[in-house]
């Protein structure tokens, strides 16, 4: 039977990191509703953004096709985004993020080289001996998401790939789904990819107005949609961030109510220990009195 | 039917309601929209000052870092990838 204070001492060290995964739990949880309420806030300007770009593009496509940003190109160098959180304690969330990563880099064909742009510290310790070539200019953006850095970072990814620097940047995220669910994901993010013509036909400013022709454009239709496709980017790569940063908080929040219930069960077990090893030091001690006075009896 | 404008950021709406008159800072020079405009989308100045005039007659003024406005139907929609701080 175990001894009675190396079982108390245990029952103390659970009880207190109970408390820790309880309190843990309860700040994911708040952090979670931040994040959500987070990306309510961007929904109208990003839609608002995609139905304008629809309509815009959808009269357009021979020469959308000759922008910059969307250029098509035989694929040789891979910018691979990959945002991870900066901290961690949240189940398998980071390395099912760097697992896609790794996968998606070893499933590129051998012609093509893959430079890894990670934001956030999981994924920039992950990959730091990888000998991978990297560029650690972001790593710190998961850290508090401003729409302005983000903005920022994209305007500089757009620029290497227009410089050919890169001939395809991808992003892999993890897209919000609840707190329990996360879906890890692969955006394909530049070359931008031209709108289908139907999203012109979504979104809160569509109206009524089908025809996108009796639109007066100032300066021109073209330079309207140079204007805005840095913007698109912008979003895109910001929701895929957002939608990183509530997926993080659900997912701790999902492991730390696990380990709180798993400290329940540890405790529930230990006690019985405790409580046995008790009654079986004072059956003994009952045990040596009556034989003592027994003893002295006859 | 009345004028109505959306002001959008990625971080928040910063307005949304009906008005009388949009002084709009567009990159070929600023012009006012009134109801009944033509639908038009233009891009904006950066930085440039959005003039919103309410029907009470009180004015808004903000500070616009670039972005672009559509109008169409009488609805006003700018988007801009962020704001200045607002000034009387």
């Amino acid at each position: 039977m175990a001894n009675l204070k190396e079982v108390r001492v245990r029952i103390a060290s659970v009880v207190s990191t109970q408390q820790i995964t309880k309190a843990m739990k309860m700040v994911s949880a708040s952090k979670l509703r931040r994040a959500q309420g987070a990306i309510q806030q961007i929904r109208p300007y990003a839609e608002g953004l995609q139905s304008m770009v629809g309509r815009l593009v959808s009269g357009l496509e021979g020469s959308a096709a000759e922008m910059p940003l969307t250029s098509v190109r035989e694929i040789k160098r891979v910018g691979v985004v990959l945002l991870t959180s900066d901290k961690g304690l949240c189940g398998g969330f980071n390395s099912n993020l760097i697992k896609t990563a790794r996968r998606f880099i070893q499933d590129l064909p051998d012609d093509q080289q893959a430079t890894l742009i990670p934001v956030g510290r999981k994924g920039v310790d992950f990959f730091k001996r990888s000998g991978l070539p990297q560029d650690l200019r972001f790593k710190d953006l998961m850290l508090k998401i401003r729409y302005q850095a983000t903005a920022e970072m994209a305007a500089e990814l757009s620029k290497a790939f227009v410089q050919g620097e890169y001939d395809q940047v991808v992003v892999i995220y993890s897209e919000f789904k609840n707190p329990v669910v996360q879906y890890y994901r692969v955006m394909p993010w530049l070359p931008l990819q031209a709108e289908s013509p139907s999203a012109s036909t979504t979104g809160p400013g569509a109206g009524a107005g089908q025809g996108a022709a009796d639109y007066l454009y100032e300066p021109g239709r073209e330079e309207i949609v140079q204007d805005l496709l840095p913007f698109s980017l912008a979003i895109d790569l910001h929701k895929a961030m957002l939608d990183t940063q509530a997926s993080e908080h659900g997912a701790r929040m999902t492991a730390m109510d696990k380990a709180t219930e798993n400290a329940g069960d540890l405790l529930r077990e230990l006690r019985l220990q405790y409580n046995r090893a008790r009654q079986a030091a004072i059956t003994t001690e009952i045990t040596e009195i009556v034989g003592g006075a027994a003893a002295l009896a006859g | 039917m009345a004028l109505e404008l959306q002001v959008l950021t990625p971080e928040k709406k910063i307005f949304e309601g009906s008005v009388v008159s949009v002084k709009v800072p567009g990159n070929d020079g600023p012009f006012e929209v009134l109801r009944d405009h033509a639908p038009i989308m233009a891009s904006l100045q950066n930085p440039g000052i959005l003039e919103i005039k309410d029907a009470t007659g009180q004015q808004t003024r903000l500070r616009l870092l670039g972005g672009v406005v559509e109008v169409l139907h009488n609805k006003i929609v700018v988007l801009s990838p962020g704001i200045g701080e607002e000034q009387g």
